[in-house]
């Protein structure tokens, strides 16, 4: 994983317009933070909904409240171990090109990089930005794909999962050409799952023709 | 003798057409996600474990063994081909594969990898199928307090001492801890943090984790750079001549080899996350090993310009992994890499339980199993000896029918085993989880080794207690128990001390550049 590296945004602009090389802000390479609170924002809802659980009264002695409490205080060290680290440490700037080099054999080699003195294995391409529009239209397929599964069948909301996550990742010269590769895939899957191994799949729409 | 019996009759139903089959799908998968990088056997097992349970099981995990050793004979051809490893087991094999390559050696590379991978999964599969009984008896000493110090080890082992950094490995250790929590609790009967979802009564799906952390937050990570270029694509180099090894090769190649399986035996036995580390190890003992060979003279160091030891000895450790630890997962039930983990839930499906008992229960699965890796390693050797660099043709797959085609099967797969749409808005929330955890280099391994360990271990630590009439005194009685626990603690001592110094290095470095930064400026 190479993602350390990734100075990224605060939550909250993540579709709106931004200049294209703001000034170092103090969230740059510190929006790990996030994740420091959210691993303390479980633990609390983990602690709470233990201390509110319905015990039934024949349990035995270490109940079903005991290991969770300890994973809730886990959580909660953790978090904030986590979002220490990361206010003292920022990650660097992409642009540093050797430490980011670095960090990614670090990343790969883990603690045996530190072990074994070896020789830094290659790295691969700049980590950047992500790229939320591009995320946002694959979620948006899935998403799309479950409320469409039932009533409309796998067959034809299987067909558009498939042209949109190819549409956000590429060639969008030819949607007519990549529809038919899509339709293709749907039925594909459909013969040799439904019929091949007899799992069961919506036929929605399509079941009279099916 | 009375092995063999058994192996024999494991050969008999492992060469069944049915079952040949199974192995020929799975071999051809695991190195088709092998070459491809991103692609690794733990995500082809998840995806294939929901579609494929209308299966025989045997046939199943036939296919799914097949898979895994798959991965690790075909992650190699393109780290020696493109300098892009197929999988993280496969960055040690690349620093010198690559450079044969590069020398014009690219099919001695590639044989020195494949006969690598094929010794060390064939005498990997051998130690466990002979050695079996020695794991079954220490496994039968097993009690409450042992299988949770196991866990421990496990736990403690993939998040702390492996991960590159100790607070994230952890932070994936408890997010897969509280997602093993969710649902009913097996010895009280008490719901435990459904907020009253009737669908997570019975805990979240284990399909829906691992289909969701591998696959979708996978694509979603590869989305999110996809058009951010930066990727160069590499060239691809073409292969001359025999792929035969000269006399003169197989002298410097088959004490690597042999080296090599020192690291990966043990190593597969081990809950360290999978085959990185023993490949570091065996890649680090070879330059050693060279360097001390050109001080006394012997034979000038080549390192750094095409060894090929630096290719046979990584390459056997990383395939050797695979044997012993599926002896660690049928034998003990503890799984030792994510996709041993995967498997091991793949049993639980199937209502099998793996441990000392399976070797009784389902030993006509277990010597199919075993008879069927080594049909599998021979299959493996002759797709990957002679065909290699046309396996490495699979990476002109366009991108975007790859992850379109990915992101199919994970919905198909997760509906397919729950038939619910509720189990689809928990993969995105879990792709998203997965994506996240991939942008701040929070392992996963971790998480998914506590989603299928954590209800064993929670149960077991219970009963411990239990026993000991709540003496926390009782989790630690027993040679078995102590030794756990004291090598857990002699490995994390050993991680700090080396991260220590490492640190102190490093800011000793960065000192020295300032110096000399404030120097040139003066």
């Amino acid at each position: 994983m190479s993602l350390s590296s990734t100075p990224a945004e605060p939550r909250g602009t993540d579709t709106g317009p931004r200049p294209a090389r703001p000034a170092r802000h103090w969230w740059r390479g510190r929006s790990e933070i996030f994740v420091g609170l959210l691993t303390i924002g479980i633990g609390l809802f983990l602690g709470e909904q233990t201390l509110t659980m319905h015990v039934p009264d024949n349990s035995a002695s270490p109940g079903p409240q005991f290991f969770p409490s300890v994973v809730a205080v886990l959580m909660v060290v953790l978090g904030t171990a986590l979002a220490v680290q990361v206010i003292r440490r920022p990650a660097p700037e992409p642009e540093s090109g050797l430490a980011d080099t670095e960090t990614r054999a670090h990343d790969q080699a883990g603690a045996v990089g530190e072990l074994v003195d070896g020789e830094r294995p290659p790295a691969g391409a700049p980590a950047t930005h992500s790229d939320w529009r591009t995320v946002g239209i694959v979620i948006g397929s899935v998403a799309l794909f479950a409320l469409l599964l039932q009533p409309v069948g796998w067959l034809l909301s299987g067909a558009l999962l498939f042209f949109g996550v190819a549409w956000a990742f590429g060639d969008k010269r030819r949607p007519v050409f990549e529809a038919g590769v899509a339709l293709v895939y749907s039925s594909v899957v459909q013969l040799a799952f439904v019929a091949g191994l007899g799992l069961k799949l919506p036929a929605g729409i399509l079941g009279g023709v099916l | 003798m009375e092995t063999l019996g058994l192996l024999g009759g494991g050969f008999a139903a492992a060469l069944t057409p049915e079952n040949l089959l199974w192995a020929l799908v799975g071999v051809v998968l695991g190195t088709a996600v092998g070459v491809l990088p991103g692609l690794g056997s733990a995500m082809a097992v998840a995806l294939l474990l929901p579609v494929t349970f209308k299966l025989d099981p045997t046939g199943a995990f036939i296919m799914f063994t097949a898979v895994y050793y798959g991965g690790l004979f075909g992650d190699s051809t393109t780290s020696i081909l493109m300098n892009t490893p197929g999988n993280s087991s496969a960055i040690a094999t690349a620093i010198e594969g690559h450079k044969m390559a590069l020398k014009g050696r690219a099919s001695q590379a590639l044989a020195t990898s494949a006969i690598g991978a094929f010794i060390g999964a064939v005498v990997s599969t051998a130690v466990v199928a002979f050695f079996s009984n020695v794991i079954i008896d220490i496994a039968l000493r097993f009690g409450p307090a042992e299988y949770f110090a196991l866990a421990v080890f496990a736990f403690l082992a993939t998040s702390a001492v492996v991960a590159q950094s100790m607070v994230r490995g952890l932070i994936a250790l408890s997010i897969g801890l509280s997602l093993a929590m969710v649902g009913i609790d097996s010895q009280s009967g008490a719901a435990r943090f459904t907020l009253g979802i009737p669908s997570l009564f019975e805990g979240v799906s284990i399909i829906t984790v691992t289909v969701g952390l591998l696959a979708l937050g996978e694509v979603l990570h590869v989305a999110s750079r996809v058009h951010r270029g930066g990727s160069g694509t590499t060239e691809l180099l073409r292969t001359t001549g025999t792929p035969w090894l000269s006399g003169r090769d197989l002298k410097r190649a088959v004490p690597a080899w042999i080296r090599g399986l020192g690291f990966g035996l043990p190593f597969g036995a081990v809950p360290a996350g999978g085959s990185e580390i023993p490949t570091f190890l065996a890649y680090g003992t070879e330059r050693k090993l060279s360097q001390l060979r050109a001080r006394r003279g012997k034979r000038p160091d080549e390192f750094g310009e095409g060894a090929i030891e630096g290719v046979a000895a990584p390459e056997t450790a990383a395939s050797a992994t695979a044997g012993t630890a599926m002896g660690a997962l049928l034998g003990l039930g503890l799984p030792t890499s994510a996709t041993a983990a995967i498997m091991l839930a793949a049993f639980q499906q199937y209502g099998m339980q793996p441990g000392p008992l399976l070797f009784e229960r389902n030993a006509d699965l277990v010597w199919a199993l075993l008879a069927s890796l080594f049909i599998g390693s021979v299959m493996l050797l002759i797709l990957n000896l002679p065909f290699a660099p046309l396996w490495a043709k699979l990476l002109l797959i366009p991108r975007r029918y790859l992850y379109a085609g990915i992101t199919g099967f994970a919905v198909l797969g997760v509906y397919a085993s729950s038939y619910s749409v509720i189990e689809l808005w928990l993969l995105i929330l879990l792709g998203l989880l997965g994506f996240m955890m991939r942008r701040y280099s929070i392992p996963v391994a971790p998480v998914l080794i506590a989603v299928i360990l954590g209800p064993l271990a929670e149960t077991e630590l219970r009963r411990a207690l239990a026993i000991g009439q709540g003496d926390v005194g009782a989790l630690f009685s027993g040679p078995i128990t102590i030794g756990i626990y004291t090598v857990i603690l002699a490995a994390v001592a050993l991680v700090a001390v080396a991260r220590m110094r490492s640190a102190r290095r490093s800011r000793a470095q960065a000192e020295a550049e300032a110096a000399e930064k404030t120097e040139v400026a003066g």
